[in-house]
C-alpha cells in the first residue's frame, strides 16, 4: 500500500466479520471496487469465535424472519460463498427444568411463531424420543425442526477466500483511526497513515467498535459490547444429537461431527473493546457447565478442553441497526445483531441490496432511532484536508 | 482479606526456594504442584517404597533436601492439584482429590518450568517413539527400562544422561544421534568449569557410554522412523550446525524404543493468560515473560522464576526462585525488608554463576534455524489434530499470517494438548514461509483456560439445579 | 541389576507388584508405577487411534502435557502417565469419537 496515492474505491467496508463480508461479497459481484478494512484478522472478534449456533430458538422473535433466510444461505454455502463452514441442519430443544422456565417456554415459542417459526411444545417423553441423552428431570421442551450449527472458526477462512475471489482488497491488522471528507470521498485513514483508502461509499461494519467508528462521522450511538464465554470439549463419542438451549436462554450445546462438544449461553466473562477479551470468570464458568451437565448429564465424564471469548454488540433496544447513516450521504451501518452470527449472511446481503438501489427484501433497521445528541462532548476536530 | 500474601505455582526448585525465601519473611505462602511431591521434572522423586541400600545414611540428593525443608516450613502445600485457571489479582482455581477449590493472593510466583521440544520426523507419532524427558521419567523417577535395546538421538545434556542411566540400569543402547558437533560441546567447556560437579558427571557418562560400545554419531538427526518387524527402524541422517539434514550416508538404526528431544521450551500460558509483556529468545528457549534479574514481570506482584522464566538450568533456577521470594517479600513490605534487600546482592551472584553454566547447555538446546527445513510435507504437525506440514503451509500460502488465525484455518493447535507440542514448531514454520523468520511477527498461540484438559465433573463438583446462579434472562 | 522380564531396574526393597488389566489384557506394575509407565513397560505401547489418520498413538512426554496417553478408568477419561496404578485396575482405551471435521 503506497502510502502516497491513496486509491480510489467505490465503497470501502470498515470492519470484517460476517456482515462486513457478505456486504463487501454482494458488491463486489455487482460490479462495485470494493475494500475491506479489518483491524485484525477477518471474522476474528466474534464471527469466528462464536458458538456457530443457528436456532429459531435464541434468535430475538422479531429477527425471525432474517434467520429463517440467512439459515437457508448457510446451509447452501456452495450458492454464495464457495467455501462451507460445515453447516449442518439439526433439530433445536429449547428445555424448561421448572414451572417458570415452562412459562418463559410457552411466551418464547408463541412469540417466534408470530414471526413464522414453526415451534412445538414436546412433554417429557416426546423430549427424549428427540434427545435420549436429556436429563429425565426435564419438564418441558420446545421443539424446531429446522435448527442447526455450524463451525464458526471456518468463517474466516470461508470469506478469506470468497473476497479474493470476487477481487475484493483485504486488509487485515488494519485499524481505522480516522475518517476525513476529501473532494467527496471518504477517507479512511490508519495509524501513522500506513493506510489511505478514498471511497464513494462507506460501510460500517465493526460490530463492538462501531461506537468508536461512528463517532469518527460525528455519530454518537452507545454500542454496549458483551464479553461471551464458550467452552469446548475434547473429541468424544455422540452424546447429544440436536441444538440444546434452556428456557432462559442462558445455554447453548451442540455437538460437531468431530465429537467436540460446543458449550455457550452468554455468560459473560471480563473485557471490553479496548483491550479485547481479558480473562474467564471461573464462577461464571463453572456456572455455565452446570447448566450444561444438568442438561446432558454424560458430560460431567466429558474433558474442556478449551475456554474462549468471543465479543458481541447490542444497542440500547437490543435490536440492530442497518441502514444509512443519518446526515451523510452514502454512508450505512450494519451490525448489533442479536444472535448476530445466525442472521449475518442474510442482513450483509440485505445491506448490499439497499445499497444497489434495490428495495430490500425484507425492512432494516433505522440506526436514527438509536443517536444520542452529542453535546459538548470533548472529541477531536475532525480536520478537513486539502 | 486474601487467603495468602504469595501463591507459588510449581514445586520444582525454583518454586519451592521462591516459597521457602517469602514464608522465611514472614509472608503467607501456599505452594502448587501437579505432582505427588516436590522436585518437578529435575528433581523428581523415585515412586514405590525403597528402603535404604545400607546401613549408613545414602548422602542427601537435591531433591530430599528440597522435600525436607518444604515439609519442615510453613508453607501450605497443594500436591495433586491442577491448577486449571488463574486469574487478577490473583485468583488461583484447582482441582485436586477433594474436588474443586480456589484461593487467592496478593501475589504470583510462577515456576512452571519448561515442556520438552521435538521437532517432528517422519514416524514420530509411532508408538515407543518418547521424549528425552520422557526416558528420564522412566529410568530415574519408575526404575523402568526404556527399552531392551534404546536409540537416544536429538540435542542437549539429556542425551547423555539417558544414555548412561539406560546402560547402568542394564539396557543396551544401539547408538547416540547427537545433533550437535564436537565443536559446539567444545563451547561449554569454558562454563562447565564453573561446575566440576556436572563436568564430572558428564565425565562419568561419557566412560560408561564409550565402556558400553555404543556409537556416538555427532552432526546426525533422526529424519523417520518406521515399525519394523523386530522394532523400530530409524533413519539417520548426516546434518549440519543449522539442523538441515545434508547429503551423506544415512544410516538405518534397529531399536525397541526411540528417546528423542530436540531441547526445552519454557513454559509460559499462565504469564501470558495474565498478560505480562513477553520477548522471544531463541537462546533461551523461546517466548519468556519480559522480567527483571529478580523475576519481575511487567504486571505488579507477578513473578517469574526457574527454567520457566529462561532456561539457565536446575542450580540457577534455585537462585532465581530465591531472588524471586524476596522481590515479592520486599514488594509487598514484609517486616524487615532492609535485611531482605541485604541477601539480594549474594543471591544475585550466585544466581548468575550457577546460570553460566545452564546456558551454555540451553545453547545446545536452542531450536536451530534450519532444523523444521528437514520436516516433509506429509509429516503430522499437530498430533492431537492430525494436521500436515503441507496442511499448514497452505494456510500460510492462502493469507494466514499469525499463528492464531493459522490455527483457526488448519485446526493446528485445537487439541487438547491446547498447542504445547506444536506451538513451537508451528510458529516457526509459519514464520519462515511468511516473515522471513520473524518469530515476534508470528506470534504464539493465545492462553487459555483451562491450563489443562479438565473433566466437567472436576469443575462443577456437587451442585443442584437451583444452586446455579441465573442471571437475566436474554431478551425476548 | 536389571530385571530382563520385567524390565524393572531391581533395587532393594522394591515395592510390590500388582496386577491390573488393559483392554482385558493383563499386565504387572510396582506399587507406585504410572499406568503409562507399567503398560510400555509390558510392550503395550498403543492406546488410542489418531482423529483423522486413525494411526496407532501411545505415550509420549509421560509428563502430563502432550495427552496422548488418554486412557479410561472407572468410565473417566484420564491420563495413564498421571494415573497410579491399582491392584485389580480396568483400564480401557477412550471410546472413538465421530469422524473428522
Amino acid at each position: 500500500m503506497n502510502r502516497a496515492t491513496p486509491t480510489a474505491f467505490d465503497v470501502a467496508v470498515l470492519g470484517g466479520g460476517v456482515m462486513g463480508c457478505t456486504t463487501a461479497l454482494f458488491l463486489a459481484r455487482a460490479g462495485m471496487r470494493v475494500a475491506v478494512i479489518e483491524r485484525d484478522a477477518l471474522c476474528r472478534g466474534a464471527s469466528g469465535v462464536n458458538a456457530g449456533t443457528l436456532t429459531l430458538h435464541m434468535t430475538r422473535a422479531a429477527l425471525v424472519p432474517y434467520a429463517i433466510r440467512a439459515w437457508d444461505m448457510w446451509m447452501n454455502t456452495d450458492a454464495w460463498l464457495g467455501h462451507g463452514v460445515l453447516a449442518t441442519a439439526a433439530p433445536g430443544l429449547s428445555l424448561a427444568f421448572t414451572e417458570h422456565e415452562k412459562t418463559l417456554l410457552k411466551q418464547r415459542a408463541a412469540a417466534r411463531c408470530k414471526y413464522g417459526a414453526r415451534i412445538d411444545l414436546l412433554d417429557r417423553d416426546a423430549a427424549l424420543a428427540v434427545e435420549p441423552g436429556l436429563n429425565p428431570v426435564v419438564l418441558q421442551a420446545a421443539y424446531c425442526a429446522t435448527d442447526g450449527f455450524a463451525s464458526a472458526y471456518l468463517t474466516g477462512r470461508a470469506y478469506h477466500a470468497a473476497l479474493r475471489d470476487a477481487g475484493v482488497h483485504v486488509f487485515e491488522q488494519t485499524p481505522a483511526t480516522r475518517i476525513d471528507r476529501v473532494a467527496g470521498m471518504y477517507r479512511v485513514s490508519g495509524p501513522d497513515d500506513a493506510i489511505r483508502i478514498d471511497a464513494t461509499r462507506l460501510v460500517m461494519a465493526g460490530g463492538v467498535w462501531l461506537e468508536p467508528l461512528l463517532a469518527m462521522l460525528d455519530i454518537n450511538i452507545p454500542v454496549k459490547t458483551l464479553v461471551n464465554q464458550l467452552i469446548v470439549t475434547e473429541r468424544m463419542p455422540p452424546v447429544m444429537r440436536s441444538v440444546l438451549s434452556i428456557a432462559n436462554g442462558l445455554l447453548s450445546m451442540k455437538q460437531f461431527a468431530n465429537g467436540s462438544v460446543l458449550i455457550g449461553g452468554g455468560w459473560q466473562g471480563i473485557g471490553d473493546r479496548v483491550r479485547g477479551g481479558v480473562e474467564t470468570v471461573p464462577d461464571n464458568l463453572i456456572g455455565n457447565l452446570r447448566l450444561a451437565q444438568h442438561v446432558i448429564p454424560a458430560l460431567a465424564k466429558a474433558r474442556v478442553a478449551r475456554i474462549w471469548l468471543g465479543l458481541e454488540s447490542e444497542t440500547a433496544d437490543a435490536m440492530p441497526m442497518i441502514g444509512a447513516l443519518p446526515g451523510l450521504p452514502d454512508a450505512w451501518v450494519i451490525g448489533c445483531v442479536h444472535s448476530g452470527y445466525t442472521s449475518g449472511p442474510y442482513m450483509g446481503k440485505l445491506l448490499a441490496q439497499a445499497m444497489l438501489g434495490e428495495e430490500p427484501e425484507l425492512p432494516l433497521f433505522d440506526p436514527a432511532r438509536l443517536v444520542v445528541p452529542v453535546e459538548a462532548l470533548a472529541q477531536p476536530h475532525r480536520e478537513k484536508t486539502e | 482479606m486474601p487467603d495468602f500474601d504469595v501463591l507459588v505455582l510449581g514445586g520444582g526448585p525454583a518454586g519451592v526456594n521462591a516459597a521457602l525465601a517469602a514464608s522465611a519473611a514472614g509472608l503467607k505462602v501456599a505452594l502448587f504442584d501437579e505432582n505427588t511431591a516436590a522436585g518437578g521434572q529435575v528433581y523428581r522423586a523415585p515412586v514405590g517404597a525403597v528402603a535404604p541400600l545400607t546401613a549408613h545414611q545414602q548422602a542427601e540428593q537435591p531433591g530430599d533436601t528440597l522435600r525436607r525443608e518444604l515439609a519442615q516450613s510453613a508453607v501450605i502445600t497443594y500436591f495433586n492439584h491442577v491448577v486449571w485457571a488463574v486469574t487478577a489479582e490473583y485468583r488461583v482455581d484447582a482441582a485436586g482429590p477433594a474436588g474443586p477449590m480456589h484461593c487467592n493472593g496478593r501475589a504470583l510466583i510462577v515456576a512452571t518450568g519448561t515442556t520438552e521440544r521435538i521437532v517432528p520426523f517422519d514416524g514420530w507419532t509411532t508408538p515407543g517413539v518418547i521424549g528425552l524427558a520422557a526416558a528420564t521419567i522412566l529410568l530415574k523417577s519408575q526404575g523402568i527400562l526404556p527399552g531392551r535395546s534404546t536409540l537416544v538421538a536429538g540435542c542437549g545434556p539429556l542425551l547423555a544422561a539417558v544414555a548412561a542411566k539406560t546402560i547402568e540400569g542394564g539396557g543396551k543402547v544401539e547408538a547416540i544421534a547427537d545433533m550437535a558437533g564436537l565443536g559446539d560441546w567444545g563451547r561449554t567447556l569454558p562454563a562447565m568449569v564453573s561446575r566440576p560437579d556436572l563436568m564430572r558427571e558428564g565425565f562419568h557418562w561419557w566412560h560408561e557410554i564409550s565402556r558400553a560400545g555404543a556409537p556416538i554419531l555427532s552432526r546426525h538427526t533422526i529424519v523417520k522412523v518406521e515399525q519394523a518387524h523386530d522394532g523400530l527402524r530409524a533413519t539417520l541422517a548426516p546434518c549440519d550446525a543449522a539442523g538441515r539434514p545434508v547429503s551423506g550416508k544415512r544410516r538405518s538404526v534397529v531399536a525397541d524404543c526411540i528417546a528423542v528431544g530436540h531441547g526445552l521450551t519454557p513454559s509460559t500460558e499462565i504469564t501470558r493468560l495474565l498478560r505480562a509483556e513477553h520477548r522471544y529468545s531463541r537462546q533461551a528457549g523461546g517466548w519468556i515473560a519480559a522480567a527483571d534479574q529478580d523475576g519481575r514481570t511487567s504486571r505488579p506482584r507477578l513473578y517469574v522464576a526457574g527454567d520457566g522464566a529462561g532456561i539457565a538450568g536446575a542450580a540457577a533456577a534455585s537462585h532465581h526462585g530465591t531472588l524471586a521470594g524476596l522481590a515479592c517479600a520486599i514488594d509487598l513490605g514484609a517486616t524487615d525488608v532492609d535485611q531482605l534487600r541485604s541477601h539480594v546482592p549474594a543471591a544475585r551472584q550466585a544466581h548468575a554463576k550457577a546460570a553460566r553454566f545452564g546456558r551454555s547447555m540451553a545453547q545446545l538446546m536452542a531450536l536451530r534455524p534450519g532444523h523444521i527445513d528437514s520436516i516433509g510435507p506429509q509429516t503430522i504437525v499437530c498430533r492431537c489434530e492430525d494436521v500436515t506440514r503441507a496442511e499448514i503451509d497452505a494456510a500460510c500460502d492462502a493469507g494466514a499470517r499469525d499463528v492464531n488465525q493459522l490455527k483457526a484455518w488448519t485446526r493446528c493447535g485445537m487439541g487438547p494438548c491446547q498447542g504445547r507440542t506444536c506451538g513451537d514448531v508451528a510458529a516457526e514454520l509459519l514464520a519462515a514461509r511468511a516473515h522471513g523468520g520473524s518469530r515476534e511477527r508470528t506470534g504464539c498461540f493465545s492462553a487459555r483456560t483451562p491450563l489443562r484438559p479438565m473433566a466437567v465433573e472436576a469443575l462443577t463438583g456437587d451442585f443442584s439445579y437451583d444452586d446455579i446462579p441465573i442471571l437475566k434472562a436474554a431478551p425476548l | 541389576m536389571l530385571n530382563a522380564e520385567t524390565m524393572r531396574i531391581d533395587k532393594a526393597g522394591r515395592a510390590a507388584t500388582v496386577w491390573f488389566f488393559f483392554d482385558g489384557q493383563p499386565a504387572s506394575a510396582r506399587v507406585g508405577e504410572s499406568v503409562a509407565a507399567a503398560l510400555f513397560a509390558s510392550g503395550m505401547k498403543t492406546l488410542r487411534t489418531s482423529p483423522r489418520e486413525r494411526a496407532p498413538r501411545g505415550m509420549f512426554c509421560l509428563m502430563g502435557s502432550c495427552q496422548e496417553c488418554l486412557v479410561m478408568v472407572d468410565s473417566r477419561r484420564v491420563l495413564a502417565c498421571r494415573t497410579a496404578v491399582a491392584d485389580g485396575m480396568h483400564v480401557e482405551k477412550v471410546p472413538e469419537a465421530g469422524s473428522d471435521a
